[in-house]
């Protein structure tokens, strides 16, 4: 019986680490490909002989990922605290109000979010024409604050608190807004993170949108410029593609490893959204 | 209206609770609601609209106008075989993409849902390859695929390959090769949703299960499987809403081809707007709209079914 048992934990800890080698290994690839020398040839061997960090200074300076990369960071830095801002203001009335039109304003939010980004980018790129957002950060922004599903997730988060936390505070004088922001607020505030991640993930390596709607190089984001970067697709190439990807990532990868446990239970409130 | 906004009026707090207006309870709530309903409303609602209107005229984005003409935009799609070809693609893109999501993460889920050590680490390492953007994934995938890359070696030494393959540049295999990337990126986070499933099954259930001598394979399929249905049902929805929209993983590998092998619908849709037939893209969208909601509507009163024959 024992023996058994220690078999299959044996088999449990084989099954696991192909799973690992299945789901690490092209990172691993990746990187090593990205610090191979200009000597060496890209698909010779997987380990590189003799390491360099050459092709990020490269990609940095020569490839222009220095300017897309500060693209990225001022679009998903505004769009962060934005987007959590208007959607939990959006959702306290959606949560906790009682007001006419309330029922269709949350059924016209919901049934958003089931609509393909797709039907609508034709009129979106003429609009943002228009409105003089082409190639602009404010174009790429707009279209990540106050997001249906933002507001949804914000809305169940209140759902949770109870009320009579409000309510002794709306007997102490305070008003909806204060209430909201001093007593609410700060109850949900792993919901925010998660929000938070979810629309930093969500504009990070967004790429329909930007592709659409920055076409001049200096108004790139990383995704958008490592596209085009691959448009060439071979020999030394794949190694300033591979550093690139590299420095795309290390930043999702150092929130995740710092908010790893919202990241989590973020996954399945992220769930309803379908 | 004879007060001010509440925002700058109330920063004494007063001891006595007030009395508000009924015309200030109906203005509130939209005051918490204006900045996302103008955002929403500008760039989500108007641009659907706009698309509803699109697909029933013969709209030139240039000269930003069009004639009306009625049904013809619908009449195209469904007289073009390439229109067809992607709703196939999607389907098959779908039928091979939807049993390995329900699945694999189940087994995934299940394996570092065991009391064992360093299980808590093998649940970050599957989630990684969620948190990589997906234009990386893509790229990483492309490599790997590539003639000289580490599949085609690794095939030709198993013996799949007679000669070095790129699987993405054949015709037969290229939807095959993409929808890996696809499951790849989702195995992570499909596992925590059947995670939060699993921890919702009692574990004296499997502890009598153990006394009773059932095997770990029994364990899974009797008592496993069953208890997980909501979360497969949420997985499956997910999974069929996301699918159908796949784009980067395709637009960056093989860009729809070779010969159209790998244009799925959302594919057919892009494909059009970038040759400016923007009212046949957005009749196009309509018909992806409503594949969505009929495969989601679909799909519940189907497993709702299953969950009552369950109880019965």
């Amino acid at each position: 019986m024992k023996s058994k048992r220690l078999k299959q934990k044996v088999w449990m800890y084989a099954l696991m680490i192909f799973i690992t080698v299945l789901t690490v290994g092209p990172f691993l690839i990746t990187l090593f490909m990205a610090v191979k020398s200009p000597g060496e040839g890209i698909y010779d061997r997987i380990i590189p002989n003799d390491p360099t960090f050459g092709n990020f200074v490269i990609a940095f300076n020569k490839a222009n990922f220095a300017t897309y990369f500060l693209n990225t960071v001022i679009v998903t830095g505004l769009a962060i605290p934005l987007n959590l801002l208007f959607c939990s203001l959006a959702a306290y009335p959606l949560a906790r109000m009682d007001f006419r039109g309330r029922s269709v304003v949350l059924a016209l939010i919901i049934s958003t979010m089931m609509v393909p980004f797709q039907l609508y980018m034709a009129p979106l790129f003429q609009l943002s024409g228009e409105l003089g957002l082409r190639n602009t950060h404010v174009g790429l922004i707009v279209m990540q604050v106050s997001t249906a599903f933002g507001i949804f997730l914000m809305r169940q988060a209140y759902l949770r608190v109870p009320r009579d936390l409000e309510e002794s505070a709306y007997l102490d004088g305070a008003n909806k807004f204060k209430v909201w922001y001093m007593v609410v607020l700060p109850l949900v505030k792993p919901t925010l993170v998660t929000l938070a991640i979810f629309t930093f993930m969500g504009t990070w390596g967004d790429y329909l949108w930007p592709l659409l709607n920055s076409t001049e190089s200096n108004k790139y984001t990383l995704s958008i410029g490592l596209a085009q970067l691959s448009q060439n697709f071979d020999g030394s190439n794949l190694k300033l593609i591979s550093a690139a990807s590299i420095l795309t990532t290390i930043p999702t990868l150092l929130i995740f490893i710092w908010l790893q446990k919202y990241f989590i239970s973020g996954a399945t409130d992220g769930a309803v959204k379908g | 209206m004879e007060r001010e906004p509440a925002i700058i009026q109330n920063t004494k707090i007063k001891p006595v609770p007030k009395k508000i207006s009924w015309g200030m309870k109906q203005i509130t709530p939209w005051l918490f609601l204006l900045p996302s309903i103008a955002i929403l409303g500008v760039f989500l609602v108007y641009p659907i609209i706009e698309a509803f209107k699109w697909s029933f005229l013969d709209y030139k984005i240039i000269a930003g106008s069009g004639e009306f003409v009625g049904l013809d935009n619908f009449k195209e799609i469904f007289s073009d075989k390439y229109f067809w070809n992607a709703l196939l693609n999607t389907i098959v893109f779908l039928l091979m993409v939807l049993p390995l999501n329900v699945f694999l993460p189940m087994i995934l889920a299940v394996l570092v849902n065991q009391k064992i050590r360093g299980a808590e680490t093998f649940r970050v390492l599957y989630y990684l390859p969620v948190i990589t953007p997906m234009v990386v994934a893509a790229l990483m995938w492309k490599m790997l695929y590539s003639q000289s890359g580490i599949i085609s070696d690794l095939f030709l030494k198993i013996g799949i390959f007679d000669s070095p393959t790129n699987l993405l540049v054949q015709s037969s295999t290229a939807l095959v090769a993409v929808s890996a990337i696809t499951v790849w990126k989702g195995l992570g986070y499909y596992m925590i949703i059947y995670l939060a499933g699993l921890q919702s099954i009692p574990r004296d259930v499997y502890e009598s299960a153990d006394i009773d001598g059932a095997s770990i394979w029994q364990q899974f399929t009797r008592i496993t499987i069953p208890m997980l249905t909501p979360s497969i049902t949420l997985v499956s929805v997910m999974t069929i809403i996301a699918g159908m929209k796949v784009f980067e993983e395709i637009a960056l590998t093989t860009g729809g081809g070779p010969a159209g092998a790998t244009t799925t619908l959302v594919m057919y849709i892009y494909a059009k707007f970038n040759s400016l037939d923007v009212s046949i893209a957005s009749a196009a969208g309509l018909v992806l709209l409503v594949l969505a909601i009929g495969a989601s509507l679909l799909q519940m009163k189907m497993t709702s079914k299953r969950e009552d024959d369950l109880r019965a």
